[in-house]
């Protein structure tokens, strides 16, 4: 353990969670193994601890009760995700959204004026990216004066339990080259969505740890909000993430339950 | 252009050049075998993601055009190419119109990614197919990167936007195939035993056509017929070699001042 510096004076832990509390899928997921003692060892130490997520398949109400199925003792006070704060962004700037989401995320907008929409919200739509949806969603942003594009996360592509598969990043950069525009990012990596989750967490950047899969929007978004940041080798980890050559996580451990041992050994 | 090599090949566009939709370019069949008449190679180069060769050579036939379907070449032809040239089996997102130019190809087992343009195919399960392909190393090969296209009823988006979502997510370039890359235009060329200092491009698109063929080290003729719009000419430097008034006039040029 003598290598482990950055597990020096923690007082507050941010968790990504597809990919490192549980492997997302169809079928509603699998937990991955320890972390649901590893959130309950968090617990039960006193550090504080907030779920960071770019989940946009479901409310918050909804995928907290998943969580509590796999066994996660999670409150929805305790995960910060894009809708809300996509829904906080459209209200102080008076916009009205096109809505190109998943089904089950539609109720988090629904105290959101959509008539006459001038913007478009994307999010993860899973089997509502069809070209048909994708072609609409273009056509309202290349009539628009000025399009606006609001993308819940911008991540590449994530692990389900039947393999991986294309994120909503990929779906913005598809609307971004079309339209010539460039979307503005509710979600991890973006900085003002990191600092409210860090804010929520309740403790200052530098006692913060970030623990998540994916080595840009998780660790790289951490990292230039000030926090430490982990990378979990679970979820859409691939050894060449090892190689990235722009974000160098603090360290690397093989899953949550690992990192929380460290952690809970230098407290 | 005094150290210029004798001509040796002319590679002519198809729609806006020979043609504009249904009709021909008035003149254009006499002036095609008036072409034919001198010792050069004559190859038609145009960037389709729907029509096979076949359905090209069809539609040319029916307008009274003396053409043989080994001399048109398209960027399904170039994409064909590289597949042969790389030994790959590709994922194949295209037009089912198109799939005659691919015939012979194996598609068993895929371990490359073909986009064309291909609404049929633009759907979630497809798209996570060829990522995962393209993210297990198979190469991704995209047959142009238009943004869109216009239908009857409105804009449509093109394969770019498709060909750039899978780019950002396997962090990946993909290869573009038709004009105007240089490829397309050296591609053209093979079999013909002409270097590109020996060959011209007739076409109607500045860019695509002139620029790209001088990007490549041929001279380029523009015409004004087609998608031409005035000072199109000034778009691109070097300019083009000439501008012509249309495909006949490029042809008398050539006759009389290139051989």
């Amino acid at each position: 353990m003598a290598t482990c510096g950055w597990a020096r004076a923690v007082r507050g832990l941010l968790l990504d969670v597809s990919g490192v509390l549980y492997d997302s899928g169809a079928d509603g997921g699998v937990p991955i193994a320890g972390s649901a003692e590893a959130v309950r060892r968090i617990k039960a130490s006193g550090l504080k601890l907030q779920l960071c997520t770019n989940e946009t398949q479901a409310t918050r109400e909804n995928f907290v009760r998943k969580l509590r199925a796999l066994g996660f003792d999670i409150s929805v006070a305790e995960v910060t995700a894009p809708a809300p704060a996509a829904c906080r962004l459209l209200k102080e700037r008076g916009l009205r959204p096109h809505l190109l989401v998943h089904d089950d995320l539609v109720p988090e907008f629904a105290e959101v004026d959509k008539t006459n929409p001038n913007c478009v919200v994307l999010g993860d739509a899973a089997e509502n990216f069809t070209y048909a949806n994708l072609n609409e969603a273009f056509r309202l942003l290349i009539g628009m004066e000025k399009p606006v594009l609001i993308s819940l996360g911008k991540g590449r592509y994530y692990k389900e339990t039947d393999g991986l598969k294309l994120d909503v990043g990929a779906y913005m950069k598809a609307l971004e080259y079309a339209c010539d525009v460039q979307a503005e990012v509710v979600g991890k990596p973006a900085k003002k969505f990191l600092e409210s989750a860090l804010a929520e967490l309740g403790v200052p950047a530098e006692q913060a740890i970030m623990i998540g899969d994916d080595i840009v929007s998780d660790v790289g978004g951490a990292q230039q909000c000030g926090m430490r940041a982990l990378q979990v080798r679970t979820g859409k980890y691939r050894p060449s993430d090892e190689n990235h050559p722009e974000v160098k996580p603090d360290a690397y451990v093989n899953n949550l339950a690992e990192a929380v041992d460290i952690i809970l050994q230098h407290l | 252009m005094s150290a210029r090599r004798a001509l040796k090949a002319v590679l002519v566009d198809l729609n806006g050049t020979l043609h504009v939709e249904d009709s021909a370019v008035p003149g254009a069949q006499e002036a095609l075998k008036r072409l034919r008449s001198a010792p050069v190679t004559v190859r038609f180069v145009t960037n389709t993601t729907k029509e096979s060769k076949r359905d090209l050579l069809e539609r040319l036939t029916g307008l009274g055009f003396d053409i043989a379907e080994h001399e048109i070449f398209t960027s399904l032809t170039a994409a064909r190419n590289l597949l042969e040239q790389q030994q790959v089996r590709p994922l194949l997102l295209v037009d089912d119109k198109a799939l005659p130019d691919f015939t012979g190809i194996g598609t068993d087992n895929p371990n490359a990614v073909v986009v064309g343009l291909a609404p049929e195919h633009f759907h979630y399960e497809m798209m996570n197919r060829a990522f995962r392909l393209i993210l297990d190393g198979a190469p991704l090969i995209a047959i142009h990167k238009a943004r869109y296209f216009k239908k009857k009823d409105g804009l449509c988006l093109g394969p770019g936007p498709f060909v750039t979502g899978l780019e950002y997510a396997t962090d990946t370039k993909a290869t573009v195939v038709g004009k105007p890359e240089k490829t397309f235009f050296l591609e053209a060329l093979r079999g013909t035993d002409c270097a590109p200092e020996e060959a011209v491009m007739i076409g109607d698109d500045c860019r695509d056509d002139v620029g790209g063929a001088q990007q490549a080290g041929m001279r380029g003729i523009l015409v004004r017929t087609g998608k031409y719009r005035p000072a199109d000419e000034d778009k691109i430097n070097p300019a083009p070699y000439l501008t012509c008034e249309n495909f006949p006039e490029a042809v008398e040029h050539i006759l009389k001042q290139m051989l």
